[in-house]
């Protein structure tokens, strides 16, 4: 039914419980960079998978931490309201979240309460850090003072996926968060998670009925090849 | 920020850009003329409102401006320049040229999207260091300070505080 090509994000989740697999996800609205953020750190030397219909890329990268190799997945996710029904399979066993807006933007910033709020209903707990993007186009904004990853005591950073300022150090911090937690956490969250996720999105399904065909086929296509090598 | 920006706009001719402002803790408003020198129908709107935010003589003045309203103006200049009236030119940015920042983007689809972020790439791509420049280096530190001393973003205040 209609409710298998929903929750193809959700696809191979399980190997993210191993332990040299972790999940950090993109979050933030649309246009603000993300999807620039993820090219600049990772640059070309890296394929993407599309899945389109799902507004959603993944990226595969492998790097060490305390000498162990650590796969990540990036889940680079689309900021469009007529993906929301996916937002749960986004959040679904993430190790870390990056949370991005454009300072270009106050709307985008003003956002992200709705963003965190949601992040926080599915996972409580994991690292989250604040990310003010695109200071090359205006360098005075870091010279401001933004509260809201204060309030929350979150990890703020100012960056630009234009000229690469701390885009790397964003992502290598991202990651070191991403193990640590995983270490020091047991995602006991994650099992009655799966159930309200699946019912939420059996919900979602019959708003989405026009949709359906396609989602199908697209997730027919990319079932087959879960991971590009 | 000592000049507060009141209202900001476009003479023709001689082309300038007029800017009225107050200055802290004096009533009267006072006004700026800064006149737009080496501007054609050819010319670049987005550089030029760059330039002339960054000009040392005018740049604190124009802090409270944002460089897309300054866009803006040159757009409307450039119009002119080109033989369009101001109504034909006032429709054409708010068709392309720039775009609403206070518009709600997660609700376009995806052609409009796409539209806008044409829009961003112009800054983007002017901004970009490219991996084949000699001078790309891939990992950039710069530390931003983040203490309280720092003015407000202007952003944090209003009714949605209650987090
Ligand atoms: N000046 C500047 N522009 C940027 C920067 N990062 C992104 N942009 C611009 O913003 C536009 C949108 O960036 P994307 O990376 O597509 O945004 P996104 O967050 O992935 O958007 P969705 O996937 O639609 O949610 C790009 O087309 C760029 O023009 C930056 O650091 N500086
Ligand atoms: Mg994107």
């Amino acid at each position: 039914m209609a409710g298998d090509g929903l929750t193809v994000p959700e696809l191979d989740q399980e190997k993210y419980d191993a332990d040299e697999n972790v999940k950090i996800i993109c979050l933030g609205d649309s246009a603000v960079g993300k999807s620039k953020l993820m090219e600049r750190f990772l640059m070309d030397g890296f394929r993407p998978q599309q899945l389109s219909t799902f507004a959603l890329t993944l990226y595969k990268y492998t790097t060490t931490v305390d000498g162990k190799t650590i796969l990540v997945d990036f889940w680079d996710t689309a900021g469009q309201e007529r993906f929301q029904s996916m937002h749960a399979s986004y959040y679904h066993k993430a190790h870390a979240c990056i949370m991005v807006f454009d300072v270009q933007r106050k709307i985008t910033y003003k956002n992200l309460n709705t963003w965190y709020q949601e992040l926080r209903e599915y996972r409580p707990e994991i690292p989250c850090i604040v990310v003010a993007n695109k200071i090359d186009a205006d360098l005075k904004v870091t010279q401001k003072n933004f509260n809201f990853a204060k309030k929350l005591n979150l990890p703020f950073y100012f960056v630009s996926a234009a000229d690469g300022t701390n885009v790397v150090k964003l992502f290598t911090d991202a990651i070191k968060l991403a193990v640590s937690y995983k270490q020091d956490s047991q995602d006991f969250m994650d099992q009655v998670m799966q159930e309200l996720e699946n019912f939420e999105l059996d919900k979602k399904v019959e708003e989405e009925e026009e949709d359906d065909l396609s989602d199908k086929e697209e997730y027919d296509t990319h079932v087959a090849k879960p991971h590009i090598p | 920020m000592a000049y507060h920006a009141k209202k900001c706009g476009i003479r023709f001719q001689p082309p300038a850009i007029i800017l009225i402002y107050n200055e802290q803790a004096k009533e009267k408003d006072r006004q700026r003329i800064m006149p737009v020198r080496n501007f054609s129908k050819f010319s670049d709107c987005i550089g030029a409102a760059e330039q002339l935010k960054n000009n040392p003589r005018h740049k604190q003045f124009l802090e409270g401006v944002s460089l897309q309203q300054l866009v803006k103006l040159y757009t409307v200049l450039k119009g002119h320049l080109q033989g369009q009236s101001l109504v034909e030119s006032l429709q054409k940015i708010q068709q392309e040229t720039v775009f609403d920042p206070d518009e709600n983007l997660n609700k376009l689809d995806d052609k409009e999207l796409k539209k806008r972020k044409n829009l961003m790439d112009k800054l983007f791509e002017k901004n970009c260091k490219k991996k084949d420049d000699p001078e790309f280096v891939y990992d950039i530190e710069v530390e931003f300070l983040q203490d309280t001393q720092l003015e407000s973003c202007g952003w944090d205040d209003g009714s949605d505080n209650e987090f």
